[in-house]
């Protein structure tokens, strides 16, 4: 697809790249169509976040409940996965559980994504002294302590969820951003890449219809690498007290709590583990789906 | 290329100036101080603490003498350990922390990279879903979940090693593995990106239809270009496998540096949060810079710029 491109006629290069600019799109989704592993994941991801976001309605208890007569005990009628040591209802937990890490998930990467993708493609794009100014940026940032940061977010708005987001989305897209700066100086030599430049186009457009819709397999890759490091994160912070606070949950704090006592409560564990693992590999097989749907060199059949 | 080299060097030092002026910064906003523990010490003991270490002076008298000891090499003394200087915490610590990621790293990319190569070879088989779903699993498990997972296994059920500790070389295997699988993971991830990508170029399709080996398609020519998603990756993966996990230390019970990355955050000690976080961009920025080094000896197309 390149080499014709650069090897077209000027009046020619207008006419298909308006064809290009519209049917890269459709084809993917009709490619994403095809691949039934993409879409089963797709409406399971879809399911889980509708199920999240009803939980008040949906789950069978409160999730502050608490029966200290019961503790923990195993799954059984009634308590369908078991409870924890407060005699919590796990999967009242799990649902709203949910809603926090599927959140953080789409909402800090998405940030990260943001960010990082244009980050690093003006800045390998421009080359030169932007370069140089915004990569050290970048290494401020990424040596900059992470738990100070959130201490101090939380001491200046309070603590405020929606915070937890915008701070892990806030050093995710650094890495993003190396990723993509890397792919967009080796491709910026490439033959369609002058022949657009030659043509006079306008830079943004160059960067964002040509050069990004060419590294998007990496973007995407790294991307579903990041949602699932995201979610740990947040457990991380949970953990550390900076976090969700109890008796709210989520995936990552109930998998926190269930390491703790893996032997004696192996359900504590088992039911949150399998439940992010199960989103993670439908996420993978999204992603990879969407890879291969949008690889701009494959065929169009 | 020295060239290159010798002005990535020079510019380390106004990104070091303005982490460290940056951090300074930012732990003394951080409500409370290294002298207010939940044991409240008596007032006038306090203020001959604070006196001791300067901190009654301003806060830009502060700052110059951080940055006059720091000129030279000081990181000041620790308030939290006392007795312990900044430089004497870290340099007893990195040691531990330099040969478990070394051990780490080595797993990792043995592992990741095999997994990831010869699932792109293989494209949608058995030998491309097993490895990537075992990846998969590498990553969602969290490292509080494996390493007491493994303890259990292999030290309490198996008896094959120690449950914590740092003595014998026994004991570098389970936290070795608890840190390294999830960065295996990744790349393995990462590198079957990489390698469907330039699998899929001409340069590849003329190779094969020339007669190449497959055995010297990949290692003569794909690897070079598959492999860069990877080396992006490795230079902060590697800074944050040898300055040590907090996680894992604490699991373990292992003297690394890692705890200290959240211990001195927590217990305000503002001298041993500087010096960690300045170590650790040190480090950051002397692996990015091997990086893109890296990059252009892999990407003939790459230029020093």
């Amino acid at each position: 697809m390149q080499d014709t491109l650069a090897n077209q006629a000027p009046n020619d290069i207008q006419f298909s790249e308006a064809e290009v600019g519209t049917s890269l799109w459709r084809d993917a989704w009709h490619r994403l169509q095809k691949n039934k592993m993409a879409v089963a994941s797709a409406v399971i991801i879809a399911a889980l976040s509708l199920v999240s976001a009803f939980a008040p309605w949906i789950a069978p208890y409160s999730y502050e409940e608490q029966n200290l007569e019961l503790r923990a005990v195993s799954p059984r009628p009634g308590h369908w996965l078991g409870t924890d040591a407060l005699g919590r209802d796990q999967l009242t937990r799990l649902l709203y559980g949910g809603r926090v890490s599927l959140m953080v998930g789409i909402v800090a990467t998405g940030v990260a994504l943001l960010i990082g993708v244009t980050y690093g493609a003006v800045s390998g794009f421009f080359g030169g002294k932007t370069d140089i100014v915004m990569m050290r940026t970048v290494d401020i940032i990424y040596a900059l302590p992470f738990t100070i940061f959130v201490i101090l977010l939380m001491v200046f708005f309070g603590r405020d969820i929606r915070l937890l987001f915008v701070a892990i989305g806030a050093v995710e897209w650094l890495t993003m951003a190396r990723i993509v700066r890397g792919q967009v100086q080796s491709l910026k030599k490439q033959e369609f890449i002058e022949a657009a430049r030659a043509l006079g186009l306008p830079r943004w457009r160059i960067i964002f219809l040509h050069m990004i819709p060419n590294i998007l397999g990496p973007i995407i890759v790294y991307a579903t690498l990041t949602v699932p490091s995201v979610m740990l994160l947040e457990a991380f912070l949970s953990f550390l007290g900076l976090g969700v606070q109890p008796p709210m949950s989520s995936w990552g704090l109930m998998i926190k709590d269930g390491a703790d006592r893996m032997e004696e409560c192996p359900w504590l564990l088992v039911a949150p583990g399998v439940t992010l693992a199960a989103t993670l590999f439908c996420l993978n097989f999204l992603g990879d789906g969407l890879r291969d749907a949008l690889d701009v060199r494959a065929s169009k059949d | 290329m020295f060239r290159f080299i010798a002005r990535r060097f020079l510019e380390m030092i106004p990104v070091l100036f303005v982490i460290a002026t940056l951090t300074f910064f930012m732990v003394r906003l951080a409500p409370g101080g290294p002298f207010t523990a939940e044991k409240s010490i008596p007032p006038e003991i306090q203020k001959k603490l604070e006196a001791f270490y300067g901190l009654n002076k301003p806060l830009y008298q502060q700052y110059l003498d951080y940055m006059g000891n720091l000129l030279k090499g000081d990181l000041g003394p620790s308030f939290k350990y006392a007795t312990w200087s900044v430089n004497e915490l870290i340099w007893s610590a990195f040691p531990v922390s330099l040969e478990l990621g070394c051990y780490a790293l080595a797993i990792a990319m043995l592992l990741g990279l095999s997994a990831g190569i010869i699932a792109s070879l293989r494209q949608n088989t058995a030998m491309d879903h097993i490895p990537m779903s075992l990846a998969m699993i590498g990553i969602c498990v969290p490292t509080f979940v494996l390493g007491p997972l493994l303890i259990l296994v292999f030290g309490f059920a198996l008896g094959w090693v120690n449950v914590s500790g740092w003595d014998s070389a026994r004991d570098r295997i389970l936290p070795a593995l608890t840190l390294g699988t999830v960065y295996a993971a990744y790349i393995a991830r990462l590198a079957r990106g990489g390698m469907l990508e330039i699998l899929n170029q001409d340069f590849i399709r003329t190779a094969r239809s020339k007669g190449a080996s497959s055995a010297r398609i990949v290692f003569k020519h794909a690897l070079k270009g598959g492999l860069l998603p990877v080396v992006s990756f490795l230079g902060p993966a590697i800074a944050g496998l040898i300055t040590g996990s907090f996680v894992v230390e604490t699991i373990f019970q292992i003297p690394g540096l890692g705890r200290f990355f959240v211990t001195a955050a927590f217990n305000r000690d503002y001298t041993m949060v500087l010096g960690t976080v300045l170590f650790y961009a040190v480090l950051i920025i002397l692996l990015n810079l091997v990086v893109d080094v890296v990059q252009v000896w892999l990407n003939p197309k790459l230029r020093f710029e």
